[in-house]
């Protein structure tokens, strides 16, 4: 370990590691445009420039490497001024045109002038006109006059995705980045570029005009598009969200999403979520109070199981269920319905890549193996074999989307059943058939866990609502169980866990609050 | 229109790549070669070089948009360039610049309607001592007057 | 004085190899291959061989900078993308004399130990290109290059590489970067290129002229060498000599020849004896000297004593007739054009004062604007990646130091005040 000192503060420095990597682990902050932790130093913004005694330069804290004794100073009047010097070169042709940019409100041209800069423009020349509003495919808007030509996203393209989709043409203060003529990103993350663009250059199509950053509310949360479990921040006002974005875990995403990910938050605010429960009456489907449909659903159940026993129900969970949900269904189905038959329908299976896309398109199904569920088969084969044999006579799903969308034949299926409930959270597919929809909270509403692919258990928080009337599906199945008799002692997703964490085996003695930022990683199936 | 090197030319392309430990190294060669042959660097081109060295076509786009001697465009028969830096300013590449755009009736970075000259300044060509330099497609023509140009020009008019 | 880099110009065909051996051509290399490389770099070490193409750095210094053990292959690259404006002198080395230069190339390949080496020429050189190229061969058909050196169990081989129109890739490290196939966009350093250049590895970049000082060293030795110069400073030097003298052209001199005795003797003075008015003395980037100056040293720390610096030797003259605003915009328009564009301050600083100064040249100037370009310097010296930033910023600082009263004129009488005419000197 080297010593050094950076502005006055004796610090311990790995060898090898630069001036900024150590001021950033300190918590000292040096302004900086091009360097980002995950590519390649390109030192070329100059913003990181610092005085280091015994050098006669500046230095670019970026690229300079500590050594023993170094003795830094990150704010002399020098360095100071070479900062305003890099913010104003870079304002010579930067549009000001901040009361109608995105990147307002964090954007780091915008809080570095904040700090070094406000100074009378001293350019009186003409500004150098560039293009503007160039649709980049996938989601993303280039303002090359806002450009400060950092080639954060040239690197991120060359280093992080190797599909080489951005490039500099031209030279001196011509530079421009562009696609290749005629092309445009196809990268699955190029929605990332946006989000390391320290300015205003690169927009998402997605949130242009939308609304300022300052009103956006931040929950940290997990994507559920797959079974990465990509760490991300859900940014929402008023019970909306307005986009996602990725939040740093080097274990799972590193700094990255998918645009799957970042895109496909669509269904929350969706116009078909169920707001209310809805029961089959003699004129279809109509909503109705919470408490009517409870009964009604404990109606039909109860009558299911003096009919043909309780057997004759079969449970189905979700790969979208949190830990917290399936355990609770997973006791519903035990110790309330009193049935063998519950199981699980896989997630839907897609694309997947060798970075952070998996194939598995939900979050959690790790998850339900740990709370001890089993498949159904892939298409749910072994429930339909059930169906037809008449031996399940009333199906209560959970995830009910996924259901009617992976099933085949869904409707011939139902159609065979006395009675059917299921959990939805938005109006998808053939639902006619269906006897009781209760309608159910997404991910963004709700506290709980998902645990990924490789046995990482990570929160996710409620963020807003939930939208209308509906509930987690732990809640929901509290509620159906009450009717049963059985009271389910859990007020908050956090007494489930921690049943669970004395349960089941991989969860022992994790601790609900005490899960991370970077999750809890567990081995057991 | 997929574009290719003649036979005899794909073979000097690849005498030049065998000269470098790294194929990528022979890029502006290969550039140099193919402006030669197909009198500019167009879109086809470029993809071509890109397949022959196997490196991305945008890498290729940057490299010609960043060297000046690489042309995106078909130029005149005559690309005259006329020196503007500072020996050559010192003693009158100015003049002979307004001169060719008058005789020429064309702006910098212009052709001539019927195709026989296009007018560029260029930076300094390193030919000082013989200043002011002008280079008509490769050739230097030194310590020029706008009498030597008149000539030149003539000459050239009259097939070269 | 006895001439080196220039003997065999005024001998006709000495471009082929038979003239250049019956010369006493290669006859240094026979001698070298005697030597351990070692050696060689001792006594390129002792004649004080600074590095020609500007940077003045000692060339044998520069060479034992290499890594100590061989884990990689070593890399020479000859640097002949003269482009610093006001340079012409190794166009001649490899027009007139492309033997001597291949000589040097061997030899110095032989001291750092590298099997390969590249003459980067700029792209607009092509008569030089095809007279290296035709040398090359020579040279291999006569067992100069290729497997076995002379007999010797040392191999080389010589590429060359031509360039396609970019000053920036005469700094070393855009130099590599476009002979890896990329733009030439300076590397950050450290690492210096003797650590990691070419693909990585470690490799020596040095001037055409600074090779071809080599034979002689070798030949005569070190201590030799190092006599011909003023102290620290080694050698004859190649002064390109430009702009309003009555015979312009490359003189050969002692390092360290006065800078009058080259403008007025060798140069023959001004033409049509005008009064001297400035002297730019080693390429477009150093810091202009007025008349009263030019009694100085031409060599690299006699003119860094006074503020400027040799750079390439190539001397820029001129007379009372040029406007010193004029002649800065054509400067200030140079280093913008060749600003490769990576850096903030080269990139935006450049531009915005080539568009100031041509609002001054066009009478458009304001008070303000002087002492705004000397802020806009010194926010750009020393504060970007490679040095051409600097390079363009020593222009301007110098001229408004030494002329700034024609700076103010210029503003005040919105204009120029100066008899210059547009058609140049030449021609009045």
């Amino acid at each position: 370990m080297y010593k050094i000192t950076i502005d006055g503060k004796e610090l311990q420095a790995e060898p090898g590691s630069t001036i900024l990597q150590v001021a950033i682990k300190a918590g000292i902050d040096i302004p900086h445009f091009c360097w980002h932790p995950a590519l390649s130093i390109s030192g070329n913004c100059r913003m990181c420039v610092v005085e280091v005694e015994k050098m006669p330069k500046l230095q670019t804290a970026c690229s300079t490497l500590v050594s023993d004794g170094m003795v830094v100073y990150t704010n002399t009047d020098k360095v100071v001024k070479a900062r305003r010097g890099v913010l104003e070169f870079m304002l010579i042709n930067h549009p000001l045109d901040c009361p109608v940019c995105d990147q307002a409100g964090e954007c780091k041209l915008q809080d570095y002038y904040l700090i070094y800069g406000k100074y009378e423009s001293r350019f009186r020349e003409e500004k150098l006109k560039k293009r503007k509003v160039v649709d980049l495919g996938a989601n993303v808007i280039l303002d090359t006059e806002r450009c400060i030509l950092c080639t954060r996203c040239v690197r991120f393209f060359n280093e992080i995705t190797k599909t080489n989709e951005l490039g500099i043409f031209n030279r001196g203060d011509h530079s421009e980045i562009d696609t290749y003529p005629g092309k445009k990103l196809e990268s699955i993350y190029s929605g990332n570029i946006v989000d390391i663009c320290p300015v205003g250059a690169l927009t998402s199509k997605d949130f242009r005009f939308k609304c300022r950053v300052w009103f956006l509310e931040r929950t940290p949360s997990i994507c559920t598009l797959c079974s990465r479990g990509c760490n991300i921040e859900i940014h929402h006002r008023q019970g909306r969200i307005y986009r996602i974005k990725p939040r740093v875990n080097m274990h799972v995403n590193q700094f990255w999403i998918c645009d799957e990910g970042r895109y496909g938050y669509k269904f929350v605010n969706a116009e078909n979520r169920i707001l209310k429960p809805v029961v089959k009456g003699s004129s279809g489907l109509v909503p109705v109070e919470w408490e009517v449909g409870v009964i009604d659903v404990f109606m039909n159940l109860s009558a299911i199981i003096s009919k043909y026993g309780s057997g004759s129900i079969a449970v189905v969970a979700s790969p979208y269920l949190t830990n917290e949900d399936a355990y609770v269904l997973m006791k519903f189905a035990r110790e309330v319905i009193n049935t063998e038959n519950f199981g699980y329908l896989p997630a839907r299976r897609g694309s997947y890549d060798d970075f952070l896309l998996r194939a598995e398109k939900a979050p959690n199904e790790r998850g339900l193996l740990n709370m001890g569920w089993k498949t159904w088969g892939d298409g749910a084969e072994l429930l339909r074999e059930k169906i037809n044999n008449r031996m399940i006579r009333a199906l209560y799903v959970t995830g009910g989307e996924g259901f009617l969308s992976q099933v085949k034949d869904v409707s011939d299926l139902l159609s065979i059943l006395d009675y059917k409930v299921f959990h939805m959270s938005n109006r998808e597919g053939e639902v006619d058939s269906i006897n009781a929809i209760l309608p159910s909270a997404t991910f963004a509403e709700k506290d709980g866990t998902f645990t990924n692919f490789e046995g990482r258990v990570q929160r996710i928080n409620r963020a807003f609502g939930p939208v209308g009337e509906s509930l987690p599906d732990w809640k929901i199945i509290k509620r159906i169980s009450m009717m049963f008799g059985k009271l389910f002692p859990y007020e908050k997703a956090e007494d489930i866990f921690k049943e669970i964490s004395e349960k089941v085996t991989s969860y022992k003695g994790i601790d609900y609050l005490a899960i991370g930022d970077e999750g809890v990683l567990t081995d057991g199936i | 229109m997929k574009i290719s090197f003649r036979n005899d030319v794909l073979k000097e392309a690849q005498r030049i790549i065998s000269l470098y430990p790294r194929k990528e190294s022979s890029l502006l060669p290969l550039l140099h070669i193919a402006q030669r042959e197909f009198g500019y660097i167009s879109d086809e081109v470029e993809a071509y070089i890109a397949e022959l060295l196997q490196i991305p076509p945008i890498h290729v786009r940057e490299v010609v948009s960043f060297y000046t001697m690489f042309r995106k465009r078909p130029l005149g028969k005559y690309h005259i360039q006329v020196c503007r830096n500072i020996s050559c300013s010192l003693l009158g590449s100015d003049g002979l610049i307004d001169y060719l755009k008058k005789q020429l009736g064309i702006d910098e970075g212009e052709t001539t309607s019927d195709g026989l000259f296009t007018l560029s300044t260029v930076e300094c060509l390193g030919s000082c001592g013989t200043a002011p330099v002008i280079q008509i497609n490769d050739v230097y023509y030194e310590n020029m007057s706008r009498e030597k140009l008149e000539r030149l020009l003539e000459e050239l008019r009259r097939g070269g | 004085m006895e001439l080196l880099l220039t003997k065999r110009f005024s001998i006709p065909d000495a471009f082929r190899i038979e003239v250049y051996r019956e010369t006493g051509g290669y006859r240094s290399l026979q001698k070298a291959l005697q030597m351990r490389p070692e050696e060689v770099i001792e006594e390129v070490k002792k004649a004080n061989l600074r590095g020609r193409g500007g940077a003045g750095f000692p060339a044998g210094v520069k060479w034992s900078f290499l890594p100590k053990e061989k884990k990689m292959p070593v890399y020479l690259c000859v640097n002949a993308d003269e482009g610093e404006p006001g340079t012409f002198k190794d166009r001649y080395i490899m027009l007139k004399d492309p033997h001597l230069l291949i000589e040097g190339i061997v030899i110095s390949s032989y001291a750092i130990g590298a099997s390969k080496a590249f003459i980067y020429v700029r792209g607009e050189f092509l008569d030089c290109i095809d007279t290296l190229e035709r040398a090359v061969k020579e040279a291999h058909r006569e067992g100069i290059i290729g497997e076995k050196v002379m007999g010797s169990s040392f191999s080389l081989d010589i590429a060359i590489h031509r360039g396609a129109g970019a000053y920036i890739c005469g700094e070393e490290t855009a130099l590599i970067e476009s002979l890896e196939g990329k733009k030439g966009r300076p590397r950050l350093k450290p690492p210096f290129p003797a650590q990691k250049g070419l693909y990585q590895c470690p490799t020596i970049v040095n001037n055409v002229e600074t090779i071809a000082c080599v034979p002689y060293i070798v030949e005569r030795g070190g201590e030799w060498f190092a006599n011909l110069g003023t102290e620290k400073n080694g050698g004859t030097k190649l002064y390109a000599v430009s702009g309003h003298v009555k015979r312009p052209g490359v003189y050969e001199l002692p390092m360290g020849t006065a800078l009058r005795e080259i403008i007025y003797e060798h140069a023959g003075g001004i033409i049509d004896d005008l009064r001297l008015k400035a002297v730019i003395p080693g390429g477009s980037s150093s810091p202009v000297l007025t008349p009263d100056e030019i009694d100085v040293k031409m060599d690299f720390d006699s003119l860094a004593r006074i503020g400027s610096m040799l750079g390439s030797g190539a001397v820029i003259v001129i007379s009372e007739k040029a406007c010193m605003v004029k002649t800065l915009y054509v400067l200030a328009r140079f280093y913008a054009h060749e600003s490769c564009g990576q850096c903030t301050p080269c990139r935006n600083g450049t531009s915005w004062m080539e568009k100031i100064i041509k609002r001054v040249e066009d009478g458009k100037g304001r008070k303000e604007d002087i002492d705004l370009l000397l802020d806009i310097c010194d926010n750009i010296k020393g504060k970007t990646v490679c040095p051409l930033g600097d390079a363009a910023v020593m222009p301007v600082e110098s001229f408004i130091k030494k002329f700034r009263e024609e700076f103010e004129a210029h503003i005040a009488f919105k204009g120029c005040t100066v008899s210059y005419e547009r058609e140049g000197v030449l021609n009045v």
